[in-house]
């Protein structure tokens, strides 16, 4: 895990520990090293307020300032603008948060921001470049898979996972796998043809 | 959330001590804990990130035995998916496991955070009510107020129900664990994680401040053994058991010769049941048995003023998940 250099310590911290040893070494080499050997080593921390970290997202090292109980779906929203992923019950119990966290879908609502050092978040913004969508997202178009859209990028980002892991899944297995993310508008039947579709190859 | 001082250890000795510190919380993939500190009944000054642990916590290795060792960190989605678990003794973990919440929720989810999340009582849950088990009431609210998903059975003066599918699911498959209290490791049977009575003014787990588990054993299976877990709930994603059922069975020239058989969802911890599995030695699996079995199983069922049908769907549960071993 690639943690930022010099993160804010609580209390007492390694480089105030060191100096410390090293003046007692002036007075008494065998004291110091007795103490260097027993000395329990601080725990990496992050103290309360706001800190700079790096995230790959979507490919890309983003800096930015988090605090130690900032949502990964927090900072993606309101520190990097990418409000692709929506906010929509904040407790993991309805899937419109849906990104990926190395490979897997997960609910960004239910993991800190910090956890997501050294991984690669892959959000629902990753699927469109320019003009050029991805035939997911095409597919969702053209089988009119949406009426609100509100949990349209959570279903996506599900439905790419699974055709990911599975390649050509059967409805079963599309079901399952969709089965952390809730329409309130009931467009399930068309969500379902739109990975279908995907799944078969339709890029229109 | 209220601001918290976050800590990564880099070693268990190092978790141990962060986590024994006054107002430190240990967190896994933080799926329930997170939900406590947004709701504000939980407010800890420290969290202490066991995810920094993973790359040591994390696995399924199988025993030479033949029993299998699963790392804390274990994640839902791997106990459902692994190849190790394929097996028809171990069948009651993998479909609890593959039960549980959602797909999102289970690619995060820890095994030793799914069975030490605290219970859905959305009295304890809101921190608009005050109540005996919380620690900020006189009484069980539940006890006389809205308690449909609540106990019908082993409470005392607080009727909440322990949540955790994989619970019952382990306890039939006879679990350990092994636990790291500072520099010392003990393993004990999965049935003294779980207080003996489940009184309001103990905690949900019998665990000391700081003490981690570190790995979860399910032993070697008598030879021919199958298992299964079966719920009742109100969704078929997203939502806790009502009731609750695991079972390992074995059965050689068409008789049951050993049986276990746990409940969940139904007590404030969950609850194997010996005397109603010791009616199934020795007899040919048949429904008629079956329901004898469920009966018993309920019999010392006192059910709350609005969850009487818990008795009913809890017992064709008990009949559902010893058909589907048999079958
Ligand atoms: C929408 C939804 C539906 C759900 N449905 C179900 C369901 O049907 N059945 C079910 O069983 N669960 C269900 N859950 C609960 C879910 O399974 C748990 O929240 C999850 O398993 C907790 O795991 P975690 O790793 O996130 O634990 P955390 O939240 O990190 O930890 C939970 C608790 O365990 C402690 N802890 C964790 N690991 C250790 C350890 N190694 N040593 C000591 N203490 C530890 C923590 O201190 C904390 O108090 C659902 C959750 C959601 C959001
Ligand atoms: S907002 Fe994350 S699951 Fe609902
Ligand atoms: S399209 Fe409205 S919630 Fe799904």
């Amino acid at each position: 895990m690639s943690l930022p250099d010099e993160p804010e310590r609580r209390g007492f911290s390694r480089r105030a520990f060191i100096k410390g040893a090293s003046v007692a070494a002036v007075t008494s080499a065998g004291v110091a090293a007795a103490n260097l050997a027993q000395a329990p080593q601080e725990p990496k921390s992050f103290a309360i307020g706001e800190h700079e970290v790096e995230l790959k997202i979507n490919g890309q090292q983003r800096k930015l300032k988090v605090e130690t109980r900032t949502t990964l779906l927090d900072a993606l929203r309101d520190r990097l603008d990418l409000t692709g992923a929506k906010k929509i019950c904040d407790r993991g119990a309805c899937g419109g948060c849906t990104v990926h966290v190395d490979g897997h879908a997960v609910n960004s609502c239910m993991m800190l921001a910090i956890d997501a050092i050294g991984s690669e978040v892959t959000t629902i913004e990753s699927l469109t470049q320019g003009e050029q969508v991805h035939p997911l997202v095409q597919n969702f178009a053209t089988c009119d898979a949406m009426q609100c859209g509100f949990c349209t990028p959570g279903m996506v980002m599900s439905s790419l996972a699974c055709l990911q892991r599975r390649g050509k899944p059967t409805r079963e297995q599309v079901q399952h796998d969709l089965s952390g993310n809730i329409c309130r508008c009931g467009t399930y039947g068309r969500i379902f043809e739109a990975v279908e579709r995907t799944a078969e190859g339709a890029t229109k | 959330m209220k601001p918290f001082t976050y800590i990564l250890p880099r070693s268990l000795p190092e978790a141990a001590t962060a986590a024994a510190r006054k107002g430190a919380q240990l967190k896994a993939a933080g799926i329930d804990l997170i939900d406590r500190m947004k709701e504000r009944i939980e407010t800890p000054s420290e969290v202490v990130n066991l995810l920094s642990l993973k790359g040591e916590l994390s696995y399924i290795k199988s025993e030479r035995d033949s029993g299998l060792r699963i790392g804390a960190l274990t994640t839902l989605n791997d106990l459902e998916l692994d190849a190790a678990l394929g097996a028809a003794q171990f069948g009651a973990l993998r479909e609890a496991a593959g039960r549980t919440a959602t797909p999102l929720v289970r690619n995060r989810a820890t095994i030793v955070g799914n069975l030490l999340q605290v219970t859905r009582c959305w009295y304890l849950r809101s921190a608009a009510f005050g109540c005996l088990h919380g620690k900020k009431g006189p009484a069980c609210l539940a006890m006389t107020g809205e308690n449909r998903y609540h106990s019908v059975m082993g409470y005392f003066d607080c009727v909440r129900v322990h949540p955790s599918n994989l619970a019952p699911a382990l306890l039939a498959l006879d679990a350990e664990f092994t636990s790291q209290l500072g520099d010392r490791q003990s393993r004990r049977k999965l049935s003294e994680l779980f207080p003996k009575e489940a009184r309001a003014m103990l905690a949900e787990h019998t665990l000391l401040p700081g003490e981690i588990v570190t790995a979860i054993h399910v032993p070697a299976q008598p030879a021919n053994a199958r298992s299964a877990y079966r719920e009742s709930r109100e969704k078929l994603s997203f939502d806790w058991a009502t009731t609750a059922c695991a079972a390992r069975i074995v059965v050689e020239g068409g008789k049951i010769r050993t049986a276990t058989l746990v409940l969940g969802a139904v007590a404030p911890v969950p609850m194997p049941m010996p005397e109603a599995a010791k009616l199934l030695i020795g007899e040919a699996p048949s429904d008629e048995l079956f329901q004898k079995v469920a009966n018993a199983a309920y019999q010392s069922a006192v059910p709350l003023s609005q969850n009487v049908y818990k008795v009913q769907v809890g017992k064709a549960v008990v009949r559902e998940t010893l058909h589907a071993i048999t079958r």
